[in-house]
């Protein structure tokens, strides 16, 4: 399997979080390959898994896919091809990353 | 059967005594109102339930309006703002803060009078934030159509129903002509909709400077989070700092009255805090329950306090906590 890249420099690439254009809160699967669906937000408050507030929600929620085991880059292109195969459009995605233990991204309330 | 039924939030630190402070003038100016405690903070943190319980969420959600004193946020990994907590729940979006010089507190921006609407629940606020590679870090602005109109509307009823004369947009939309051009482009729409109110609009940084040298040219200030963040503290400076800083949290299904400032854990139980902040937090309250004479009044005996000199430490003067309510009531039942 190719190692995913930013290895040499001390990272470890352990998921993706995916913007995603969709109205509702989008029924994404919760299981792909190595990722689990870890949680979505919406500007910033997580809607899923519930309880899910009564908050008022804009069309870009966000996911966010966590790996179960080393995960590739070619990973999380897999991820993504899968997501715009099922029908969901996807505007942007960001790679996240560990470095010692300590995960270089936020958590949502 | 009481005229109002509100929910109250005693607090940590502080907030006990200037609650009671607060209860006391409320009830020299015989506003009729059963209050509901609600239990939420480190009490309750320690007792393994969640620092806002969700039966308090429920019933504030069911009443529609609370009076909330301040709470501390545990330290740690994994702690959770009460606060943060109640906004996200209750979808508090509109933070409203009224900025007014009292007689008898001197300022250098005697005259100011006027009340910043920041949008609450976006912009830069999401924890949106990423290490994109490890010598480059990020966050999200992130702003939407929906949140701007919401927060404008409120700016602009809230300005047509309390006799105010013009709503001033503050943004930075020469510099993010994408994401605060929205804000702005949302502001222009939603104020063609109250042509008998002024609506203009200033760059932040320009707004900055006006609010110490034209203070008194502006009335009702509608803002982005950050913006309104930064703002709501500068003019609390100008009229005297924190401990009298009024806010209100505010939802389409309730609103939260509540001090600007924190629960001051250093001076907690010493009967020396000063109140004023939560005291005009309440009667900002009360103007959103439809007492607006209990308000005045009890602004007028506040004011007519503090011009006779009785004024908590942080004020300059010597007054306890419970003195300077119990003068307070004075002047109302004199």
């Amino acid at each position: 399997m190719p190692r995913a890249m930013g290895g040499e420099r001390g990272l470890e690439l352990c998921g993706v979080d995916v913007f995603v254009w969709s109205a509702k809160t989008p029924e994404l699967p919760t299981e792909v390959g190595p990722f689990r669906l870890e949680l979505i937000s919406n500007r910033g408050t997580r809607v899923f898994p519930p309880p899910t507030p009564d908050i008022d929600l804009c069309d870009w929620p966000r996911a966010r896919y966590l790996a179960n085991e080393a995960i590739a880059d070619q990973d999380v292109d897999w991820l993504l091809a899968r997501l715009t195969q099922a029908g969901w459009i996807w505007t942007k995605s960001q790679k996240l990353y560990r470095k010692d233990g300590a995960d270089l991204f936020s958590h949502p309330y | 059967m009481a005229q109002h039924k509100v929910c109250l939030i005693r607090g940590d630190g502080i907030g006990p005594e200037i609650t009671q402070a607060v209860l006391t003038v409320l009830e020299a100016a015989k506003v009729d109102i059963e209050w509901v405690d609600l239990e939420a903070g480190l009490a309750c943190v320690e007792r393994g339930l969640p620092i806002v319980p969700e039966e308090s969420i429920q019933k504030l959600a069911e009443l529609g309006v609370g009076l909330k004193a301040p709470l501390t946020t545990p330290i740690g990994k994994g702690s959770v703002s009460p606060n943060v907590t109640l906004r996200k729940r209750l979808d508090l979006y509109a933070c409203v803060r009224p900025v007014r010089s009292l007689r008898g507190l001197p300022t250098l921006f005697p005259g100011t009078d006027l009340v910043i609407f920041r949008e609450n629940t976006e912009d830069v606020y999401g924890q949106v934030e990423y290490m994109a590679t490890p010598t480059v870090a990020y966050t999200l602005k992130i702003i939407t159509e929906g949140g701007c109109e919401r927060i404008c509307r409120a700016a602009f009823e809230y300005a047509r129903a309390n006799g105010r004369r013009r709503v001033t947009a503050v943004h930075k939309a020469n510099i993010m002509k994408i994401a605060d051009g929205l804000f702005l482009r949302t502001f222009q729409r939603v104020a063609a909709e109250y042509p008998d109110i002024e609506a203009n609009d200033r760059i932040v940084d320009a707004q900055c400077m006006h609010l110490v040298t034209r203070w008194t040219e502006y009335d009702v200030l509608v803002t982005e989070n950050l913006y309104g963040d930064i703002l709501s503290d500068l003019c609390a400076g100008m009229v005297g700092g924190l401990g009298v800083a009024p806010g209100a949290n505010m939802g389409t299904k309730c609103a939260l009255f509540e001090a600007v400032h924190g629960s001051a854990p250093d001076i907690a139980g010493q009967n020396r805090a000063n109140p004023t902040a939560l005291l005009l937090s309440a009667t900002q309250m009360l103007a959103h329950l439809g007492e607006h004479r209990a308000k005045a009044d009890i602004e007028g005996a506040l004011e007519a306090t503090l011009e006779r000199g009785v004024k908590t430490t942080d004020l300059g003067g010597d007054a306890t906590t419970s003195a300077f309510a119990e003068a307070i009531a004075s002047e109302l039942r004199a």
